[in-house]
């Protein structure tokens, strides 16, 4: 009989610690959301190696919640103690209304730990490291005015600042959302971290997700603001850039950034650092390390712990949907911005410069370069844009680290 | 936060963002024009130092050797070379032809000559090349 109690005892114990009774609808409507983005990442494989790890977090956080559990430590009496644990285990004991109790740790989850590498601002800036070891400048030194679309790009960003602000949003909530309108999910992370951590699920979701659509949001904004005649324009082959202005290059910018405004100092010095160990050809091991291993260690690491921030309760609120809203007006921006530039500069040239090539402003390399070149050469499948808009792509990523460095200055 | 200083904190962020990030990046076309000119001056003056360097070699070693030694060679490379193109890429060329007929076939080549435009098979090559993107 004792038997068939004890049994009936473990039973129960396993139905009432299940995700059957812990679990409540929101996560339901999260794991169908993971689901959602499962298929978006290996079907329609709109950035798959970003969307499938965040998803996956997002899966297995609402499978089991406790995953992202904060360690605690109980206090319990030396009987209790020993009741539970079968013994005191040597902890530290706290003496309280003259009675002795035994500080009980209870350890966090897994992502709890791997998480504080995006709380506390360490993931991205490694994240750009990489991005600085695989991204060629030359483009952007052969044409520096490439920064003015950049620039441009980053409009968007401010504008949406101003919507977030008259939809309810706090000023440091505002910026976090802002941000998106970089296209730059390292950025957004680092910028969300600090001003407004307890958005950071369904900024960094929106912001990836809005990347992933470049291809789809950017072609009707720059045929709509093009004409034929524009799309078409053949731009002449950039001058070759030496060895000596690409080691240059970095160098310089991380002092000039970081001097004028230090809080972009860890974005942008990783960046920069990232380009040096590549174009110095002296540091070819490390410079593989960064782009490959590491770029793929942590990337698996900040797309979980982002994706295990969107639990049910966090993600289902109406501050989302604003997000996602913003977000979208944001990246629209951005791109319309970088269009109308790329068309002020096509009449100060003379119509030597195509203003497809602005959209690619908003960071997202190489996707919105792509993106410029696909779009141009759908007027004229003769002309090669890549290259050109490179120039504006990598001038983004500079230029959104800049907009995220006044945003912390201004709001942080 | 009342409308007021919604509008303030609105339009004061705007102007601060947009004149920083474009007053920034102005900045860095500057420097980043101004380290080109630098560098590629720089560069143009090392390479035209070298080049006058190799060829006031060039003239002491007719001056010091047979004339009728030096000709032949300056005949043999004008005859392949007549379009600007560099020794180097006619020994490429000439090796490509080689490794493909071998010696087994008497080939000549008479002249290589630099295309003005991309023919249609290069572009098409390009364009294939270029489609993933």
């Amino acid at each position: 009989m004792e038997i068939i109690q004890n049994f009936w005892d473990a039973l129960v114990g396993i139905f009432t610690g299940s995700g059957l009774v812990s679990l409540d609808w929101r996560n339901y409507i999260m794991i169908a959301v993971a689901c959602v983005l499962f298929y978006l990442a290996i079907k329609k494989e709109f950035e798959p190696l970003l969307l499938l790890p965040i998803a996956f977090g997002m899966l297995l956080v609402n499978l089991y919640p406790d995953i992202m559990a904060a360690p605690e430590t109980t206090l319990m009496s030396a009987e209790e103690c020993i009741k539970a644990k079968g013994s005191t285990a040597g902890y530290a004991t706290t003496i309280l209304n003259g009675v002795e109790y035994y500080n009980v740790p209870h350890y966090g989850g897994l992502f709890y730990y791997l998480y504080q590498g995006v709380k506390l601002g360490i993931y991205p800036p490694l994240i750009f490291l990489g991005v600085g070891a695989m991204t060629d400048f030359g483009p952007l030194i052969a044409n520096p005015k490439s920064f003015i679309l950049g620039a441009a790009a980053q409009i968007g960003i401010f504008i949406t600042f101003i919507g977030a602000i008259f939809l309810g949003f706090t000023s440091a909530q505002a910026g976090a959302t802002g941000i998106i309108g970089g296209a730059d999910g390292p950025t957004a992370i680092y910028v969300t971290t600090k001003l407004a951590p307890e958005l950071l699920g369904s900024i960094a979701i929106a912001a990836y997700s809005y990347m992933a659509l470049v291809p789809i949001i950017q072609p009707p904004i720059m045929r709509a603001l093009t004409t034929k005649k524009e799309r078409a324009v053949v731009m002449e082959q950039l001058r070759p850039v030496s060895k000596l202005e690409k080691i240059i290059f970095p160098i310089t910018i991380v002092i000039v950034i970081s001097i004028l405004l230090p809080d972009a100092a860890p974005l942008v010095g990783m960046l920069m650092f990232g380009n040096l160990l590549k174009e110095s050809g002296v540091c070819e091991r490390l410079s593989k390390t960064a782009q490959n291993e590491l770029m793929n260690i942590i990337t698996i690491f900040l797309g979980t712990t982002v994706g295990a921030t969107a639990t049910g309760a966090n993600f289902l609120s109406a501050s989302t949907i604003k997000i996602i809203a913003l977000g979208l007006i944001a990246f629209a921006m951005g791109s319309a911005f970088g269009v109308l530039f790329g068309k002020i500069m096509y009449k100060l040239t003379g119509g030597k410069v195509n203003p497809l090539i602005g959209s690619a402003g908003v960071s997202a390399v190489p996707m919105a370069a792509r993106v410029s070149q696909r779009v141009g050469q759908e007027e004229n499948p003769g002309n090669f844009l890549l290259m050109h808009a490179m120039g504006p792509n990598v001038a983004g990523v500079i230029g959104s680290a800049v907009a995220a460095g006044v945003l912390l200055n201004v709001l942080a | 936060m009342d409308l007021m200083s919604k509008f303030t904190i609105s339009a004061s962020m705007l102007l601060t963002g947009f004149v920083i990030v474009f007053a920034v990046l102005f900045f860095l076309i500057f420097l980043i024009w101004l380290m080109g000119k630098v560098v590629t001056g720089a560069q143009n003056k090392a390479a035209s130092r070298k080049a006058a360097k190799v060829a006031k070699e060039a003239q002491e070693s007719t001056y010091k050797q047979p004339e009728k030694a030096a000709q032949p060679k300056l005949e043999a490379v004008k005859a392949v070379n007549p379009d600007g193109v560099s020794d180097e890429l006619v020994a490429v060329i000439s090796a490509a032809v080689y490794g493909m007929y071998g010696s087994s076939e008497k080939v000549k080549i008479k002249s290589i000559k630099k295309s003005k435009s991309r023919s249609a098979w290069a572009n098409a090559g390009v364009l294939n090349n270029t489609r993933p993107f």
